[in-house]
């Protein structure tokens, strides 16, 4: 007995210490090989050129990481290659449904990100929550995929649409209408999300008080390509003011057939210019844009990331692995960053990769990363609400300048400009 | 606004009428469903999209560019592959599948090559300011696309009833067998026929980026929807009667943007839906197809 009392703290020792090395050990033994990451673009159809660039710049990130070893996995504690498993739905909604099914139960991937858009998020989303799978959701800010019930979502790189137009509404209710334009012509693209911008925007300019009044309230289908009666019918209505929200070649079509109608509106704001000022510049030319309002993003503003690249970094590295393919460098090229971005700090952070410790990795970082669209911050319901989206004009060199809110203004509004 | 729409439908649904003429040409002639068309006029708006930002060309010069290099690549397209299918027992069905195929690889590769943003040219190039007409303002470009179409229509009239190929060709619209026991080479005129129906494609497609705001690889597909309720509204392999087809699909989708406006991309389906049930044939047609 005494001698065993004299070997136990010994024993226990050499017990604790064995464990350690077989748990350490059997932690490097179970270690993938890599990280898998499901993800979905659309290489063709109507939103191939919203959802390209996130795809593109993903890749990029994942490439870079790999060519520093990997990314850093807290749960393994060490650095693991990560395999972009990605497949084209071809802008049908239907092939993502089905293609989101097999990352989950054929690819078994680690990780799961949707497709770019509210269009095509929508149908991961169900599909993510019944096999309770995480989704991380590049840029699909529909109001309807954000609930309390639902823990299997997180927005990354785009503020909800709920919240996406708040600095709008307020530029209406305040510069907008003190300058004049007090009557308000609202079309919008009828998908999850224009339209839940559209809702929100309606809502606050009905407010009891509100300056200013809708004149023309609209619903297009995505699919519209000629606005040409539509600017006839706004124009009856004698509109100050024409909110145009719709996807990039709504904003196109729109823009263009505005200038071809020889019809003037004191103001007109579009949802794309500042998003993908590239492609509507080559599209509609620095002429078409001048006067126009839109959101200002981290192409327009100069946030200083704590993380990652900077928007000329990575405008510089995109242009470099890509050249001049097709896919224009713009806000979904940032976004697409972001998206890799999150995806690793989430892997440096997580406990394990089950989803509930992913979530609880991806909802801690809520507020304290800063990236080049600036603060990623959650909603408990998964919406993303740090980031800025001002409101900016453009000038007659195709350059857009912050207007709203005052704090980040760089220009004064000007109301009926050319 | 009913009547800029009614008069806005006309003029606009004329450019739809170009859309759906060299589809109906070469069902009409060889009963073959060209599920690619809407991608060859694509086609034709990159092409009138790189002679103008590379080559600096109008889309009035680039116009009978794309045409001629349409119809030239057609003729051997035919050979290679309409002849092949004309032996099968039912080529209607599987013109559908083959030409399926062909719609999604040229996508595929209009995609790989192009890239998926969106492309235009300047409105600038057809002239400044709209046209005044009847007291309403209509786009430039809807009064030049419509022109453009007119032209379009008349040639292909003056092609099929005052020259002896066009001749050749009612003869085998008329009756592929009846056509052949008379001596006609049939694939000699229906090669004819289908470049032709390419070269038309490739026109609407030159003046697609004025009237569909900007093109990508994937527009196809909604052409092809359009296409089709106009040539099944109008008459189902009779390419004059496109013409009725495009004015109705015109006219009606400017009173559907105009009073119903989140409902308008039902239009060619509530026509095609409207058509076959109350007219099989078409609203000009006869019969000419049994399934």
């Amino acid at each position: 007995m005494a001698a065993w009392q004299k070997w136990w703290p010994g024993l226990a020792v050499f017990t604790v210490v064995v464990a350690g090395v077989l748990a350490g050990g059997a932690r490097a033994d179970e270690a993938p090989a890599d990280i898998k990451i499901g993800h979905l673009h659309a290489g063709s159809g109507p939103y191939a050129s919203i959802s390209m660039p996130v795809y593109d710049s993903l890749k990029l990130w994942v490439e870079q990481q790999n060519a520093n070893g990997g990314a850093f996995v807290k749960a393994y504690g060490k650095k693991i290659p990560l395999k972009l498993i990605s497949y084209d739905d071809q802008s049908n909604p239907g092939t993502a449904a089905t293609l989101t099914n097999q990352l989950i139960t054929q690819d078994k991937v680690d990780l799961l990100v949707c497709d770019s858009g509210s269009v095509l998020t929508a149908v991961s989303v169900p599909i993510a929550r019944e096999h309770k799978m995480f989704l991380f959701d590049p840029t699909g800010t529909g109001a309807a995929f954000f609930s309390k019930d639902n823990p299997y979502i997180a927005l990354l790189a785009d503020p909800v649409s709920t919240v996406w137009p708040r600095y709008l509404w307020e530029f209406l209710k305040s510069d907008a209408a003190r300058l004049g334009a007090k009557r308000v012509a609202l079309l919008y693209s009828t998908n999850d999300f224009t339209g839940t911008q559209a809702n929100s925007i309606r809502a606050a300019l009905k407010e009891p008080g509100s300056p200013v009044e809708i004149v023309f309230d609209q619903g297009v289908p995505t699919s519209t390509s000629n606005y040409s009666v539509l600017i006839d019918n706004i124009a009856a209505t004698n509109p100050d003011m024409v909110l145009e929200l719709g996807y990039v070649g709504n904003d196109i079509a729109f823009l263009r057939n505005l200038q071809e109608s020889g019809q003037k509106f004191k103001g007109v704001f579009t949802l794309y210019p500042g998003i993908e000022t590239n492609v509507l510049l080559k599209n509609v030319g620095a002429s078409g844009l001048a006067g126009v309002f839109s959101y200002v993003t981290a192409l327009g503003l100069t946030l200083k990331p704590e993380i990652g690249m900077t928007v000329e970094e990575l405008r510089a590295a995109f242009e470099k692995a890509y050249g001049e393919g097709g896919v224009e460098f713009g806000w979904n090229a940032i976004a697409g960053h972001v998206t890799g971005l999150v995806i690793g700090e989430t892997l440096a952070h997580a406990d394990s990769l089950s989803q509930p410790d992913l979530r609880r990795a991806v909802f801690g970082l809520s507020g304290k990363l800063k990236t080049l669209v600036g603060t990623f911050e959650l909603r408990d319901d998964g919406a993303q609400i740090g980031e800025l989206t001002p409101i900016g004009q453009f000038d007659a060199a195709g350059k857009i300048a912050v207007v709203y809110p005052p704090e980040f203004a760089t220009a004064k509004p000007v109301i009926g400009a050319p | 606004m009913l009547v800029h729409a009614l008069l806005g439908g006309v003029i606009y649904g004329c450019y739809f009428t170009l859309i759906g003429l060299g589809l109906n040409l070469v069902f009409g002639v060889m009963r073959i469903v060209n599920l690619a068309h809407g991608d060859v006029l694509m086609l034709g708006a990159f092409a009138a999209f790189f002679l103008f930002h590379l080559v600096g060309l109008s889309p009035f010069i680039a116009a009978p560019v794309v045409m001629v290099g349409f119809f030239l690549l057609g003729l051997p397209f035919y050979y290679l592959v309409v002849p092949r299918l004309a032996l099968a027992k039912d080529a209607e069905m599987l013109s559908l599948i083959l030409f399926f195929g062909i719609q999604q690889i040229i996508e595929a590769l209009a995609a790989i090559v192009f890239g998926s943003s969106e492309r235009s040219i300047p409105g600038r190039v057809l002239g400044v300011g709209p046209f005044h007409f009847l007291g309403q303002t209509l786009s430039r470009a809807w009064v030049i696309g419509a022109a453009i179409a007119a032209g379009a229509v008349i040639a292909l009239y003056l092609y099929l009833y005052h020259t002896r190929s066009g001749l050749l060709t009612r003869a085998v619209m008329a009756s592929r067998d009846e056509a052949l026991a008379s001596g006609i080479d049939i694939h000699r005129i229906s090669a004819r026929a289908f470049a032709i129906g390419l070269a038309l494609a490739g026109l609407a497609g030159v003046f697609a980026p004025f009237m569909l705001g900007s093109v990508t690889p994937a527009m196809g597909v909604s052409v092809n929807l359009a296409a089709f309720a106009v040539i099944i509204v109008g008459s189902l392999g009779n390419p004059l009667g496109t013409v009725a087809g495009g004015l109705i699909y015109g006219v009606g989708l400017l009173l559907m943007q105009t009073y119903f406006s989140a409902w308008a991309d039902l239009l060619p389906n509530l026509l095609l839906i409207g058509v076959l049930l109350a007219r099989p044939t078409g609203l000009l047609g006869r019969r000419v197809r049994l399934a």
